[in-house]
């Protein structure tokens, strides 16, 4: 006879006073100074807690934090391919959901996070992502976006933005913007596309309170549910390691980041500014983008001002693919 | 009860899986495999079988699932056939390498291109590399046998990994056989539940798999290579074991064929081996001494009891069934490593690949004829080419004689 597969329902915190002082990102790391994605999986751990099973796709989160016999990570935790993260927590889930069910192991279903970047969720992770969110296994998919393949040393990913100097998208005579491309929006895909999910939202490390409740109402759903998080990468984006959670910020007031959730069909956003600050003053502090000319701010600006018209909904933009350019 | 089914290897495979109360199975349809998934997606569906049915979205998500849901805990099936066999090449090694013993049934197919759905070895010989248990059924009784088997092989804490259960597509896939089907509480005895030492589990944490240094690597390496050390005895066991209790009759690694007085013999994996004894039949009754070597394990590739039975003879014919493109003897891959294991011996047989059975074509018994002319010939002249290519090659031309 089935028994019934309980899972867990996580507290909203109110403040950071309630958020609980347990850490499951523990020392052992040897992430960069000022890292973003340590960050936001220090906050992603605490939202989760213990009762929780973390799978890590190849990336910064998976090479800088572990390390053979130290790992820092006090629950159980899994490194997957850059591939197949989605994948793997399917494997997971499923296998819970048996075992529950036929009295094996007995407790409520453990959380399931992956905690993929942006090439092993929307890129090269893609089709286990999808297949994960589709097939409505009940698993969080974190993206932590560092908007680069920092890890390998900081090539173009499908979230870098416009005009990003990469080790990929140099900015030379022939480009002189380097990076040519406006980025995938990752949770565009999932919301447009998974009848099975019914929470997506995006969070930024400048505000953990807003991330950790949004990560733990994402888990409470019994099914898949997607957090998209920005996490400022100093090493990549080439700006002062002490500056990580006002690089954060700054991309909200500029609105080059939009905090949002859409749950069961409805939009709200948050840390919405009364007014946007121009996009440049985002830009100008961080190297990567050094090489621009105002032209090419414009084009950003114009990028961005269509976007706000309806974050995290299809709108049209000013962009001109690469072969209508010439 | 045990009861006397007509199956073909595709319904084999999924009614072993049952009797083994696999728990979670991931699909995706490739032919010729398929027919397995979709035998066991009824019995999910009826209730019969309390498992999980992830419908993957590819092969390579296939074997992530399924390697997922071993570390998890469950006893995990998947399986795959020609090119999504090779597109699952990349989780492979993280499959072995955890340590995480699901299994994989495999009826095999010719790779592109162009299409081709015949049967052929190349498809999961190329992963033969990767850290998996393989061999081949070569009817459905044994897939049926093969696939409880190999979970207690792989789930061994000695061993610890995962086992691809081949079958030839088509040939054994979609012929069905006069098969017996044990008692469930029978096959419960011989196979207990899946039991992973060291699982996903929040209330006794490990960390699976850190990045490491390349010094730390061969350490790892070599207790991978233990492992498969020891695999060769496990077999032995659960073998005699599985014998006892149906009552089989199989040699673990090479089963036989009028090989004692032979002085020629085809050496083959999988179905054609039906073929090859029945030519032997034939050919005993011309007077030529010719026997049939079938290997019942490619990894871990049996070396002493491949060098123990092609001893007995002058010359063998690989029949390969398996590509290997400028590899040694411009043939397959198993005359290189039979060459290998022989290498020790004091008299070696002359060991040359016939490339036949390629694309799913049949290897026909005027084939087993031609090829057995020429190791004749070759222990008269005590030489003979490395390979040959069935009906390309004048040696070799099908003479309906």
């Amino acid at each position: 006879m089935a028994i019934e597969v309980k899972t867990q329902t996580m507290e909203m915190a109110k403040s950071l006073r309630q958020v609980p002082q347990e850490e499951g990102y523990v020392p052992g790391h040897r992430t960069c100074q000022g890292c973003g994605p340590a960050l936001v999986y220090k906050l992603v751990y605490k939202a989760a807690g213990l009762n929780s099973i973390f799978l890590g796709p190849t990336g910064c989160m998976y090479v800088a934090n572990t390390s053979y016999l130290c790992a820092p990570f006090a629950g159980p935790w899994m490194h997957t391919q850059i591939t197949n993260g989605g994948a793997v927590a399917s494997g997971i889930e499923a296998a819970y959901q048996v075992l529950i069910r036929k009295g094996k192991y007995k407790g409520e279903l453990p959380n399931i996070v992956v905690m993929a970047g942006d090439g092993g969720s929307i890129d090269i992770g893609l089709q286990a992502m999808s297949a994960m969110m589709y097939r409505g296994h009940d698993a969080l998919f974190v993206m932590y976006d560092n908007e680069s393949y920092a890890n390998t040393g900081i090539q173009v990913s499908p979230t870098t933005p416009f005009g990003a100097n990469t080790t990929f998208t140099p900015p030379g005579k022939a480009v002189p913007e380097g990076r040519v491309l406006f980025p995938k929006d990752a949770p565009q895909l999932v919301i447009g596309g998974h009848p099975a999910v019914h929470y997506v939202a995006t969070a930024s490390v400048a505000y953990p309170v807003d991330l950790i409740n949004k990560v733990r109402k994402g888990l409470n759903y019994k099914g898949p549910s997607f957090v998209h998080l920005h996490a400022p990468c100093p090493k990549g984006w080439l700006f002062d390691a002490s500056k990580t959670v006002s690089v954060a910020k700054l991309a909200i007031q500029t609105g080059m980041w939009v905090n949002y959730e859409w749950e069961n069909g409805e939009y709200t956003y948050q840390h919405t500014p009364k007014e946007y600050k121009p996009v440049k003053e985002y830009m100008k502090d961080q190297y990567r983008f050094n090489h621009l000319t105002d032209a090419h701010f414009a084009k950003m600006q114009a990028f961005i001002d269509a976007r706000l018209k309806a974050p995290g909904k299809p709108v049209a933009v000013p962009v001109q693919g690469p072969r209508e350019q010439s | 009860m045990a009861k006397e089914v007509f199956y073909s290897g595709c319904a084999a495979a999924a009614y072993a899986a049952k009797d083994a109360r696999v728990e979670v199975i991931s699909s995706y349809p490739i032919r010729p495999y398929t027919g397995i998934m979709m035998e066991l997606s009824k019995l999910v569906a009826n209730g019969e079988l309390e498992a999980e049915f992830v419908l993957g979205e590819g092969e390579h998500a296939q074997v992530s699932i399924a390697y997922g849901a071993s570390a998890a805990g469950a006893r995990a099936y998947t399986g795959s056939s020609g090119v999504g066999v090779t597109y699952a090449m990349e989780c492979y090694s993280p499959a072995a390498g955890g340590r995480l013993p699901c299994q994989m049934a495999i009826a095999d197919r010719a790779l592109d291109p162009p299409g081709d759905f015949g049967s052929e070895h190349t498809d999961v010989m190329s992963a033969r590399d990767q850290g998996w248990i393989m061999g081949w059924a070569e009817s459905p009784q044994e897939v049926y046998d093969n696939t409880i088997m190999y979970y207690r092989i792989g789930e061994d804490h000695r061993i610890l990994l995962p086992q691809f259960c081949c079958q030839d597509g088509y040939f054994v896939s979609h012929i069905p056989g006069k098969m017996q089907m044990e008692d469930q509480k029978a096959v419960d005895d011989f196979l207990p539940p899946y039991n992973h030492p060291h699982t996903l589990d929040p209330t006794k944490p490990i960390n699976h798999g850190p990045q490491i240094f390349p010094d730390q690597g061969s350490a790892i390496n070599v207790q991978r290579a233990v492992a498969f050390d020891d695999v060769e005895a496990v077999i032995e066991e659960v073998v005699t074991d599985y014998n006892k209790a149906f009552g089989r009759n199989y040699s673990p690694f090479v089963d036989e064929y009028m090989m004692d007085d032979a002085e020629i013999c085809f050496f083959l994996q999988g179905g054609h081996a039906r073929t090859a004894r029945f030519a032997v039949n034939h050919l005993r009754k011309k007077g030529i001494k010719v026997g049939v070597a079938r290997l019942r394990f490619m990894r871990p590739f049996p070396t002493q009891a491949v060098a123990e039975s092609l001893s007995k003879v002058k010359a063998v014919g690989v029949i390969e069934t398996n590509t290997s493109y400028g590899g040694v003897t411009r043939g397959g891959n198993i005359a290189p490593e039979s060459r290998a294991a022989c290498y020790n011996l004091d008299n070696r047989p002359i060991i040359t690949s016939f490339m036949a059975g390629l694309g799913g074509e049949i290897v026909t018994l005027n084939e087993f004829y031609a090829m057995a002319r020429v190791l004749s010939d070759s222990v008269k002249s005590g030489k003979a080419n490395d390979s040959y290519w069935m009906n390309f090659e004048k040696e070799v031309l099908d003479t309906h004689s």
